[in-house]
């Protein structure tokens, strides 16, 4: 029976940890959140493996409660990621280092001059598929059903820019 | 006490796998995922070896060890990975590995709620948040780790002392908890002298325990939960306040 208990407690620890070093290293808020919840998973199975221990079910009580914290801390904290994203359009928590104490040296480490703004990652290749069966006659073929009453004021404009139609027909010759 | 020598295994295997975990953080110039996950691993099961054999039935050991491997192997690759959203989707598994950990020791009801809540309403309001914050195009500060050989190191540190005690526990202290099992309850519903098998009518049990001994916790949490919400909404950013 003991290393039946002590094999989950090891499971149960390893999960707090890694929990803990993705809250230390990551600098996405959204990541943070994830890893503390991460670290609440590890603390759930080490309550539920002792409660079996000690025979009762005040482990599986407590995570009950455990849950209920963490769906508050879910919501709570994520609404806040929102409105904090919603004032600096980043979800660098770096850029929040300004709320430490006045007389604290600024905990951002500094790295090559980083670009602010998002930028593409190297796409992988996806494969090319060769067009296959008859190609779908957009303009004729519309169902009036499907076109808004806006959009049948002015009838006449197609419901695909010109540049898909070109494409279209390029591939069809 | 042991000496050093007793430990070096321990210690090359927490290594091993501290150095795996480091290896797959974020960095500049990034190095292949795959290595890192090897050496995680490989210290992984070495510290899993030292751990001391369990004597139950080989179907269960099995079982644990598949939700046990997959419950560590996502969790490195949560903290690891550069996009958000696959952090959100490796911590979905995390919590059905989890669930099924829980699921071996008894705890039927705690699996299906933690699916229930976790995967199924946590991890997708995370999706949600990543779909209305996230901005198109990789960002920079997932693509780098701040301090990551100094957390790693304190962290392993962390597993090391909390691994090394249990290692240094004896049977004994796990069976005499076992043996002083018989609390006295507070409450006469929970009728603790009925449910003391824990694996046997687990809901049972574990329904009278919350409404037995934790009543008032439970209307606390329901409290708890209506005030999240209301501060959820309150804080959420809207449109006719010019916030969003």
């Amino acid at each position: 029976m003991t290393g039946d208990i002590e094999r989950y407690l090891a499971v149960g620890a390893a999960l707090f940890v890694l929990g803990a070093i993705g809250f230390f290293t990551r600098r996405n808020l959204i990541v943070m959140v994830l890893s503390a919840e991460l670290m609440l998973h590890g603390v759930s199975l080490t309550l539920v493996t002792f409660g079996r221990v000690h025979n009762s079910f005040e482990g599986q009580a407590f995570t009950i409660f455990i849950l209920t914290v963490a769906a508050c801390e879910a919501g709570l904290g994520l609404s806040l990621v929102l409105a904090l994203f919603q004032k600096s359009k980043t979800l660098d928590i770096d850029f929040w280092t300004e709320l430490r104490e006045p007389d604290l040296p600024s905990p951002r480490v500094r790295e090559e001059a980083e670009h602010r703004t998002p930028f593409e990652l190297p796409q992988p290749a996806y494969p090319k598929l060769t067009p296959a069966g008859r190609v779908p006659d957009l303009e004729h073929e519309r169902d009036p059903r499907l076109v808004d009453s806006a959009r049948s004021q002015t009838a006449e404009t197609p419901l695909q820019p010109p540049v898909v139609k070109e494409v279209i027909k390029s591939v069809s010759h | 006490m042991h000496g050093f020598e007793d430990h070096w295994q321990g210690v090359a295997a927490l290594v091993l796998m501290g150095a795996g975990v480091w290896w797959m953080m974020p960095r500049r110039v990034e190095w292949p995922k795959i290595i890192g996950l090897i050496l995680a691993l490989v210290g992984a099961f070495l510290l899993a070896s030292r751990i001391r054999a369990a004597e139950g039935p080989i179907g269960e050991t099995i079982l644990f060890s598949v939700f046990a491997t997959a419950a560590i192997t996502c969790a490195i690759l949560m903290i690891t990975s550069r996009n958000p959203v696959y952090s959100a989707l490796w911590f979905a598994l995390v919590t059905l590995s989890v669930c099924g950990l829980f699921w071996l020791q008894y705890a039927q009801f705690l699996a299906a709620a933690t699916v229930i809540v976790y995967a199924g309403a946590i991890v997708v309001t995370f999706v949600f948040v990543i779909m209305l914050a996230q901005q198109s195009g990789a960002t920079i500060y997932d693509q780098r780790s701040r301090q990551p050989l100094l957390a790693t190191v304190a962290a392993f540190l962390l597993l090391g002392a909390l691994l090394g005690t249990l290692r240094s526990s004896t049977s004994d202290d796990f069976h005499v908890a076992a043996q002083q099992s018989q609390a006295v309850s507070a409450n006469l519903m929970s009728r603790p002298a009925e449910s003391s098998r824990i694996d046997a009518n687990t809901v049972n049990g574990l329904g009278r325990s919350l409404f037995g001994d934790y009543l008032f916790a439970v209307e606390l949490a329901g409290t708890i939960l209506l005030i999240a919400t209301i501060g959820a909404i309150a804080i959420a950013p809207r449109r006719s306040r010019g916030t969003l």
